[in-house]
């Protein structure tokens, strides 16, 4: 294990470590924009510089450590580098700060702050360049603010193999560009060169001029889109930034879908179906309890569907795999032993749709089917023909199936014809609006938090069941 | 350029086995060689020839000034301005050629005959002012020499 | 000085560059040689002895470069020779190219046998047209010799030989830059480590070495190195081909001797400047080598005893290099700023793109000097131009950027004066044309 001085204080390295690594492992934070953990070294960048005592400055992150090399990663000379680095990647870059999505969360702002914070030494004309850029239909790109640091490119060569991106052209004239084949449009993973990008030439369509960044928080959620369930951050806006005058709806609208980083689940990246989780979950909302499509207030209609509950000689419940941890599990402490389990995978791949690749996406596209197998087993029978009640707890379910004359509950979250004819309709809150836990397909839990309030009128269903059973509210 | 795969083939055999996307730079000469520029098929087809990506091969046309995606004129004057050449004339060489032919730099004759273009250094500074007319270097050049060549140039 | 050619040593005729001819003049039986009684580590070890620098740029000792390569570590190897001759004002490799194939193609059998390279390559930028259609006429001659193949005149060394044609790219004379090229891809150059002979071509071990260097080796190994040390200076063995061109009555590629002087050089052997105008400065090798005035290299005149000597120490020591051996005269009245824009605007160009410094720092510096150029300078101008230089010095990918620097400051130290002048007064010092005609171009 060579042992490396960064500042005059050593550190232990791996053999086959990097100076950056080294530093960035131990808190000494080197500036970079073109390095990433999960690409291969490119080094064009060169703002990593950092100064091997008695043998000048070089890039770290291609600098292999050796035992006893004396490194200064803040000496004038370093700093003087940095700044001309700087000087020489904002030559050409445009003021967009005021109308660029990337600003609060810019690496070029922050370290033109922290190293140089200079004004331009240039007095000739900035090279201009294609702006609003169709990448994709997802992606728009703006060749001016690009600092060709090929973070994007390497990853459709690396990662998503797609080779959707390349840079063509030479000099100051370089530019990214999608393949004409459609690859780039065509890659599943094609947004996370959006979170790459370390400016803002890269912008998803669907956030664009949304809102400023500093505006939102983060809650950390997981992908219900597939049994790998990725972990996400879900953007919405910070209550003391609520809109007053505009559409309230605004205040609790999913802004954007990020990766939130899990080692042991998706990495750094998510599949683009992440980033469409407004297309889930900001469907129109059911948000009435309803008697035969008649509406009623909540404990009315939790009181009726008890009352049938109590009543049904065979009951029968479809559990979707759609349900928490904390909601399965609730579920069947209060009615397990009572009714006849069917589980069900609501969600099935859309025509279109990737089914299962060799990086993100699997097959099963609901969030919770380990922990819907390991609590009911594998079974995913059809209902008993001559069940009396069904307690339909998901969506999508055909009523054709019900056995006629069987009385049924359902618990859903969005508008459907079937809500109306439902005996009882019970509105169930959706992910995004309480805590939870969803397992994925290797067994590794992952935690979602409460974005918003639920509407008044609409339950959490891990509460109802309980009172379903007829003990507690 | 489906035609032109017996050549890469033989090609094939100087190179170790492992080295298909060393063909990229070659099969591509070759192309344009035969049909004056890389047409869009001839991408695909290249493509599937050697199993690279796509991107790679438009990266590869757009980087190296030798290639083009469209077709230029008949004869393609190609008259160096780096340092050597402009010290012999070549500035004067490219204003001549500019009046005679009635186009700038990087235009194309309306006839379709001539393209003009500035280049730099071909590697002929001890006899310049040098010309390249399509693959030709055209050394020692001068107004006269120029008017000469164009004079046989414009022959059918 | 010996006087002896290394390589420039036959008469060159229509049918000089032919198997035949070559032949005639003692060719390939060096490498039978080599073949029969010696093995690789002696022909490595021949080369080391021989201190011959490379002769493509950056004079690195070519046997300290092929000592990496380990011949037995069971890996293919790659041998390329750099063709690509795109530093302006170059034109030596050509004068191989065209006129002896032969010695480059039997040179490079050596290197490929010491280096256990079974696939061997020349890099010939895509312009060269007959350097090329001969050189290919030679390979095949070879082939059907036997000199190339499986089982090489009866030996168990085989090696196969692929020219590959580059296609307009200056920085492809970069050796990293030349794989990813021969890899198929842009050529974009390669950070260090790893070294090429550690990792080259799709990663396997690689030499690359200029047309000139490989050249040599034939005789080299034919004479010994201990005759090849006779020639030239105790640093700088050897001769060196000198592309000479610009303002000089008689340009073309010369052998000279290394220590030669250069006085002697360009009134004796070149036939000084033309038009009865006095020399201004010298390009040594390529314009990527710092100018040098003619009165610092003492070669005003024929005459002058304490000329500088053409080898590297001496280039070295007054701050320039002898480059790639592509000499450029310049005679007095000649535009220094107008001659810096033409530089510039190469290296813009030229400029891969792929890193920083070079890529915004090259299209900068090309505006700025056209804008002086345009009469629109201004006093800061000659500190920008020096800020960019030095930004560009030792923090790029590959030398093109360090190199526009070196060029740019040698331009600005030697004729601030004319600079000063161009911004101050909106025009040039002189006429600003840069042809040296016979009438008189002071302003």
């Amino acid at each position: 294990m060579p042992e490396i001085f960064i500042n005059g204080k050593p550190y232990q390295a791996e053999p086959d470590q990097t100076v950056l690594q080294v530093a960035l492992a131990n808190g000494i934070y080197v500036p970079y924009f073109c390095w990433h953990p999960q690409l291969s070294v490119a080094g064009n960048c060169r703002i990593c510089m950092v100064e091997e005592e008695g043998r000048g400055v070089d890039i770290g992150c291609n600098m292999p450590v050796k035992a006893g090399m004396r490194i200064l990663t803040e000496s004038d000379e370093v700093r003087a580098h940095r700044k001309a680095i700087l000087q020489f990647i904002t030559l050409n870059h445009p003021v967009d700060c005021g109308i660029c999505d990337k600003a609060g969360e810019c690496t070029l702002q922050d370290y033109h702050y922290q190293y140089n914070g200079t004004p331009s030494i240039s007095h000739d004309r900035k090279v201009t360049s294609t702006k609003f850029y169709d990448l994709s239909d997802r992606i728009v790109l703006d060749n001016e603010r690009c600092i060709v640091c090929s973070r994007c490119v390497r990853f459709t060569r690396e990662v998503s193999k797609s080779n959707g991106l390349g840079i063509e052209e030479r000099a100051d004239g370089s530019l990214v560009r999608p393949s004409t084949d459609g690859s780039f449009r065509d890659d599943p993973y094609s947004d996370n060169v959006v979170d790459l990008c370390p400016v803002g030439a890269l912008l998803s369509r669907s956030f664009f001029y949304k809102a400023r960044v500093w505006y939102l928080q983060a809650t950390p959620s997981v992908c219900p889109g597939c049994e790998r369930g990725c972990n996400v951050d879900i953007w919405h806006r910070k209550p003391e930034w609520f809109v007053q005058s505009l559409d309230a709806a605004e205040n609790t609208a999913i802004a954007r879908v990020t990766p939130r980083e899990n080692a042991a689940v998706n990495g750094p990246w998510i599949c683009n179906k992440g980033r469409d989780l407004a297309r889930i979950f900001e469907r129109k909302r059911a948000g009435q309890a309803m008697l035969k499509g008649r509406p009623v207030d909540l404990p009315n209609a939790v009181a009726e569907a008890r009352r049938l509950l109590a009543g049904a000689a065979r009951p029968a419940a479809v559990v979707s795999a759609w349900g928490s941890n904390e909601e399965l599990e609730a579920f069947r402490a209060a009615l397990g032993g009572r009714v006849t389990v069917v589980t069900r995978q609501d969600h099935v791949p859309e025509p279109g749709e990737v089914v299962e690749d060799d990086l993100l996406i699997r097959a099963d596209k609901n969030p919770n089917s380990a922990k819907l197998r390991e609590l009911f087993g594998n079974a995913a029978a059809t209902l008993p023909a001559d069940a009396d009640l069904v307690l339909v707890w998901g969506e999508g379910f055909e009523f054709a199936r019900i056995p006629p004359g069987a009385k049924v509950v359902l618990l859903g979250s969005y508008l459907a014809p079937e809500n109306g004819h439902a005996d009882v309709f019970l509105p169930i809150s959706i992910q995004t609006e309480r805590d939870g836990h969803y397992t994925n397909f290797q067994g590794v839990v992952s935690g979602f938090a409460a974005c918003f309030p639920k509407a008044p009128g609409v339950a959490d269903a891990e509460t109802l069941f309980a009172g379903l059973a007829g003990g507690g509210p | 350029m489906k035609h032109l795969i017996p050549e890469f083939e033989a090609l094939k055999r100087r190179l170790p086995p492992e080295l298909d996307s060393t063909l990229v730079l070659p099969c591509l000469r070759r192309i344009q060689e035969d049909r004056g520029y890389v047409a869009e098929e001839d991408i695909d087809g290249l493509v599937e020839y050697l199993g690279v990506p796509r991107i790679q091969i438009e990266e590869v046309l757009s980087f190296y000034t030798m290639l083009r995606r469209r077709p230029i004129g008949h004869w393609h004057l190609q008259v160096c301005r780096n340092v050597s050449c402009s010290m012999r004339g070549a500035e004067r060489l490219i204003d001549h050629l500019g009046r005679k032919l009635g186009v700038a730099p990087g235009q194309t004759t309306a006839d379709g005959r001539f393209t003009l273009s500035t280049v730099e250094c071909l590697g002929s500074c001890g006899t310049a002012p040098v010309v390249m007319v399509n693959e030709r270097y055209h050394e020692l050049q001068d107004e006269r020499s120029l008017d000469a060549l164009l004079e046989e140039l414009k022959q059918p | 000085m010996t006087g002896r050619k290394v390589l420039m040593n036959f008469e060159v005729t229509p049918t000089s560059h032919t198997l035949e001819a070559y032949l005639a003049r003692g060719g390939y039986q060096t490498i039978a040689k080599v073949l029969r009684e010696l093995k690789p580590g002696d022909v490595t070890k021949e080369i080391v002895a021989s201190g011959i620098q490379g002769r493509g740029g950056a004079a690195f000792p070519a046997g300290r470069k092929w000592q990496v390569v380990d011949p037995n570590d069971g890996q293919p190897h790659y041998l390329i020779a750099n063709a690509d001759e795109g530093e302006p004002g170059t034109f030596k490799d050509r004068w191989i190219l065209e006129n002896s194939p032969h010695t480059l193609l039997e040179s490079m059998l050596i290197a490929a046998y010491a280096l256990a390279v079974r696939n061997a390559f020349v890099y010939i930028r895509g312009e060269f047209d007959q350097p090329y259609r001969r050189l290919a006429a030679a390979v095949e001659e070879a082939y059907a010799a036997g000199y190339f193949g499986q089982g090489i005149l009866g030996s168990g060394f085989s090696c196969d030989m692929f020219i590959f044609r580059g296609a307009g790219a200056y920085v492809c004379g970069e050796a990293s830059s030349l794989l990813s090229s021969v890899e198929g891809t842009r050529g974009y150059p390669r950070n260090r480590p790893p070294r090429l002979t550690v990792k080259g071509l799709f990663q396997r071990p690689t030499v690359v070495n200029n047309v000139e260097t490989l050249s040599n080796l034939s005789w080299i190994m034919q004479h010994g190195a201990e005759e090849y040390r006779k020639v030239g200076t105790a640093k700088s063995p050897g001769t060196r081909l000198i592309s000479i061109s610009g303002h000089i009555e008689r340009p073309g590629v010369y052998e000279v001797e290394m220590g030669y002087s250069w006085a002697k050089f360009i009134y004796g052997v070149c036939g000084g400047v033309p038009n009865g105008r006095k020399l201004k400065a010298v390009i040594p090798g390529g314009i990527s080598s710092q100018v040098l005035t003619g009165p610092d290299a003492k070669i005003m005149t024929p005459e002058e005893v304490e000329s500088l000597t053409l080898d590297h120490d001496a280039l070295w020591q007054m701050g320039s290099s002898m480059g790639s051996g592509g000499m450029i005269v310049i005679a007095e009245g000649t535009c220094m700023v107008r001659l810096l824009q033409v530089m510039l605007r190469f290296y813009h160009h030229e400029s891969c793109g792929q890193c920083t410094p070079c890529r915004e720092g090259m299209g900068w510096a090309h505006r700025v000097i056209d804008r002086i150029v345009a009469g629109q300078g201004r006093p800061e101008d000659i500190a920008t131009l020096r800020y960019i230089s030095k930004f560009n010095d030792g923090t790029t990918i590959c030398g093109l950027g360090d190199a526009a620097g070196y060029a740019t400051v040698a331009f600005l130290d030697h004729f601030r004066d004319e600079f000063e002048y161009y911004i101050e007064h909106k025009r040039s010092k002189y006429d600003g044309r840069l042809e040296c005609l016979p009438e008189a171009a002071h302003a």
